[in-house]
């Protein structure tokens, strides 16, 4: 009896449920989530607040140099993104609200994309930049709600 | 001393209120999310030009938005107390005893005495005499490093506050 607890608990189940590096992992890749988000949320605020015409003291055209540092806060959240989704895919690919964040997502960066050259050239895109003002506020909104399924299916019943 | 002060974030009625609107919460955490993207695309992105990312950008006038990361800041601690004083499972207490929470608060108090340091020491004046494409002085890179790191930890331990028994694990604790 003995030695089948003792195989049991040496299996590599058992030793990730009670190890559980990967959960550790999980936090971390949660962690880079947020820290992706802040940077290609937060730099695009910056450069859509000064194409409308605020903080008008920095130069226009050099904003464009801030796109590296943009993409790479999105792909701080493409790969994260994927990966949390790997660990829970059957959750968020039945949810409604998922699939709303990855419509706002998707569109922003078509925004921060075709905004680029304009700003290269100079031109203050007003209309883009705040189309992406919106979309990125949708999608930090929609992307917080698959956190609350309960919620979302009680008010607004997705 | 942690439960007094539990005791006493609990008689703001927080707790009630969470309870009577489930969608306070929710709320919340959006708010607090938007705050912290405002607080690392000014703050932060000021830290990267002082760094030496983005030349072109002149790094005095990018202190112009500062303020807007100040703005995200208290959005984010007003949002936070309302959190810590209205968690209902365990009550203020869950978090105050928190170890991540804890970091999170330690690291936050010297991300506040860095940028106080940025300020008072003349670095930020320094800063004035640069052109848009001029390499900062060590002094100030070594602030904006420190700034970043401290952030981008900020955030890393606040999403561990959720999971602090990983975290526990982790330290071997």
């Amino acid at each position: 009896m003995m030695e089948l607890l003792e195989f049991v608990e040496g299996t590599g189940i058992a030793t990730w449920v009670r190890e559980s590096p990967s959960i550790f992992a999980y936090t971390l890749v949660l962690s880079l989530h947020a820290i992706g988000l802040s940077i290609v949320v937060g730099v695009s605020a910056m450069v859509a607040l000064r194409v409308l015409g605020r903080f008008d003291g920095i130069p226009l055209q050099p904003m464009a140099k801030l796109y590296p540092l943009m993409y790479t806060g999105f792909w701080i959240n493409a790969i994260s993104g994927l990966m949390l989704l790997s660990a829970n895919a059957t959750g968020m690919l039945q949810m409604t609200m998922f699939y709303i964040k990855m419509g706002f997502v998707i569109a922003a960066v078509i925004t921060l994309r075709v905004m680029r050259p304009k700003l290269v050239a100079g031109h203050a895109a007003k209309g883009l930049a705040m189309a992406l003002l919106a979309l990125w506020t949708g999608a930090v909104i929609a992307g917080r709600l698959t956190a609350y399924p309960y919620f979302v299916e009680a008010w607004l019943g997705i | 001393m942690l439960d007094a002060l539990g005791n006493w974030l609990a008689t703001f009625g927080f707790i009630e209120l969470m309870n009577a609107y489930d969608w306070l919460w929710p709320l919340c955490e959006m708010i607090h999310f938007i705050g912290m993207a405002l607080l690392i695309g000014s703050v932060g992105l000021l830290d990267f030009r002082v760094l030496g990312f983005g030349k072109g950008l002149p790094i005095a006038r990018l202190e112009a938005l500062v303020p807007l990361g100040i703005a995200g800041f208290v959005a984010n601690s007003v949002t936070g107390f309302m959190f810590v004083a209205g968690n209902a499972t365990g009550g203020p207490q869950a978090y105050l005893t928190n170890l991540a929470f804890q970091i999170k608060v330690i690291l936050m108090l010297l991300a506040g005495i860095n940028a106080i340091a940025f300020y008072f020491t003349g670095i930020s004046r320094e800063m004035a005499t640069l052109g848009p494409v001029d390499e900062a002085p060590k002094n100030a890179k070594i602030v904006a490093a420190a700034s970043l790191v401290l952030w981008i930890s900020v955030i890393m331990f606040g999403r561990l506050i959720m999971y602090n028994d990983t975290l526990l694990w982790f330290l071997g604790i």
